[in-house]
């Protein structure tokens, strides 16, 4: 059994494709230059990182103003459109934009992967990793957003570090109170202070510290290109987050205020969809739905067994992923102009998914019965089409 | 083909898993401190108690007159201060928990000494004993016992089923309602037999409440009921 795995592991780490995309090979289409994309984002944002901690004071009382110290004051160039210019306020942008860009990375490059078939054998290993990737990335980014000290930021990490608690809930480990300890490690107490705000910064860079050793020792091993993109687009891409950082200076909102709620609450982008889903359903299943989702997600590669690597080859898990893309896009704009009829939506919505589950499965049946009939009439040793007198 | 050989592999894994045990014992003893280093304010040796010793306390605050509460339906905000054991160089971090009163148009009973039953038996949890047993002012936290928002008292039902997501009450709770803009839910302060039920939305229980005493004209809140994340 041991020796299966191990085998299983070795066969697919010499497949792996994380960063540079040798496995596609299609260097001149952007869906796939997003390996090298990744890598390059996550480094710009590294940098820029280590930058900011020069400046940063990780203190509930200073965090806001320094922040706003960085953005303003740090490196004065002059002032355009009215603000002022900064180096630190480029650096806090490229920060920022860098990461959201990261994330989109992560996120197309996983749906270039579903649609694609890429996460078929060999590429399951390399599936779960850009799984694990995204998780780790949105870990980053609600432990570095909460460092800003602003109204979103506090109230974001409150409401998410609320969603464990209820885990004490579940029948036999729940009163092992597991759930509240999760909370706790985080929050460093049972209230969002200064303690959280120490463990989350040290959180925010622990995660890319380790993460880039241990890509570095994937490199050093495998010796593969670190970014395998050229020239041009490198340039273009710092370019384009030069110019977004300097037209739209990332934004620092209000200084938290424990004693009032904004409204409506919103996260990065990347949560809302899931700040959607929170309004839907009692908090047990805000937790552990979330959590199915991402196992399910990672064993994809293990429960769909069609053959074909097509989209259309395999009808029913493309809805699937059809379908996860539109709840992404429709649960953010609902959350964005704050519509939630919660006696209502809920049905509804069970009552699509139910319904056009079922017409992919039944597109699923419909196909590989045409795909058997296919076979049948294609192969020559058929009884049907075999002649009565030869 | 040495039919011994099969035993003897196998003995040699016992011997492994024999010595592995101790090993294994010694790792976990190791790291069991560090796991109580992560959050250092429990008891000794009671590492799987995470609430213990996270008992916030708070100072007894007159919130309001009772002038200011006379009529049913009237409400009060007010901000109780509570201290959180934190790893602050004070050992605690002072944390304001907004708190409304609300006056109802009929006395409930809030705590029954015979059976220990009602909204305020959590106040045994924290060793004391409600000294107000039936009341038609009733005190709870804003903080929603959903995922932590501060919700509102909404004085007129209309605006809960305009503002917070299309709630019709029936008309028994046709009355000032309290709701959470985050994620809608909506609390009926006077029902009599939990104050604070549930009516619409994902909260799984009614909001906290405080315990108070009414010293002279003034309304004084001396705990809160603990639980939920500040």
């Amino acid at each position: 059994m041991g020796e299966k795995i191990l085998e299983w592991l070795r066969e697919r780490r010499q497949k792996l494709d994380l960063f540079d995309e040798t496995l596609v090979a299609h260097q001149d289409n952007p869906l796939y230059l997003m390996g090298p994309m990744l890598y390059y984002f996550w480094l710009v944002t590294v940098v820029t990182g280590v930058i900011l901690m020069l400046w940063y004071v990780p203190t509930t009382t200073e965090a806001y103003s320094s922040i706003e110290h960085i953005q303003n004051d740090v490196g004065r160039l002059g002032f355009l459109l009215g603000r002022p210019l900064a180096v630190g306020g480029l650096i806090r942008g490229l920060h920022k934009y860098g990461a959201d860009a990261l994330i989109t990375v992560i996120f197309l490059r996983i749906y270039r992967m579903y649609f694609l078939g890429e996460y078929k054998k060999p590429g399951e290993l390399s599936w779960m990793l850009a799984f694990t990737g995204l998780i780790l990335g949105m870990i980053s980014g609600i432990t570095g957003y909460l460092l800003i000290w602003n109204q979103r930021a506090f109230w974001a990490a409150k409401v998410v570090l609320t969603v464990p608690v209820y885990f004490d809930q579940l029948p036999l480990i729940g009163p092992l109170k597991f759930g509240s300890m999760i909370a706790f490690v985080f929050l460093g107490g049972p209230a969002v202070g200064q303690a959280t705000i120490t463990r989350f910064y040290a959180l925010h860079f622990g995660i890319s510290l380790v993460l880039l050793i241990l890509v570095e020792v994937l490199f050093f091993r495998t010796r593969r290109k670190r970014i395998n993109m050229s020239l041009s687009p490198v340039v273009v891409f710092l370019a384009m987050l030069l110019v977004i950082s300097i037209v739209l200076p990332a934004e620092s909102g209000r200084r938290a205020d424990p004693t009032r709620t904004p409204l409506p609450i919103l996260s990065d982008w990347y949560f809302l969809a899931l700040y959607q889903y929170v309004k839907y359903t009692p908090p047990l299943w805000a937790g552990l739905g979330p959590g199915l989702l991402i196992g399910l997600g990672m064993l994809v590669p293990f429960l769909d067994r069609s053959r074909g690597r097509r989209p259309l080859e395999r009808p029913f898990f493309t809805v699937v992923g059809a379908l996860a893309v539109l709840y992404f896009l429709a649960f953010t704009a609902l959350i964005l102009f704050n519509i939630a009829v919660i006696e209502r939506d809920p049905f509804i919505i069970m009552w699509i998914t139910l319904v056009v589950l079922s017409l992919g499965f039944l597109w699923e049946v419909q196909y590989r019965r045409a795909q058997k009939r296919a076979v049948a009439a294609a192969s020559p040793s058929s009884p049907a089409r075999a002649p009565a007198h030869g | 083909m040495d039919p011994q050989a099969p035993e003897l592999m196998a003995r040699r894994r016992f011997l492994k898993l024999v010595t592995a045990i101790p090993v294994l014992g010694a790792l976990v003893a190791v790291i069991s401190p560090l796991l109580r280093f992560l959050k250092p304010n429990v008891e000794k040796f009671k590492i799987y108690a995470p609430t213990t010793g996270d008992t916030p306390k708070g100072e007894p605050t007159a919130v309001a007159a009772l002038r200011e509460v006379a009529n049913p339906w009237d409400s009060k905000y007010f901000v109780f201060m509570q201290k959180y054991p934190q790893y602050t160089p004070e050992g605690f971090k002072a944390a304001n928990v907004p708190g409304v009163v609300v006056r109802l148009p009929y006395p409930i009973t809030l705590f029954d000494p015979a059976t220990g039953q009602g909204p305020l038996s959590w106040a045994k949890e924290i060793g004391k004993t409600p000294t107000v047993t039936q009341s038609d002012i009733i005190i709870f936290s804003r903080i929603c016992p959903h995922l932590g928002c501060i919700y509102n008292y909404v004085a007129n039902y209309k605006e809960v089923t305009a503002g917070y997501g299309g709630y019709v009450p029936p008309p028994e709770r046709q009355h000032a309602l309290m709701a959470c803009p985050c994620h809608l839910s909506i609390y009926d302060p006077a029902d009599r037999q939990t104050p604070g039920r549930v009516v619409s939305g994902p909260a799984p229980r009614p909001p906290r409440t405080f315990l108070f005493e009414v010293r002279g004209d003034q309304i004084v809140v001396t705990d809160v009921e603990p639980g939920g994340i500040a």
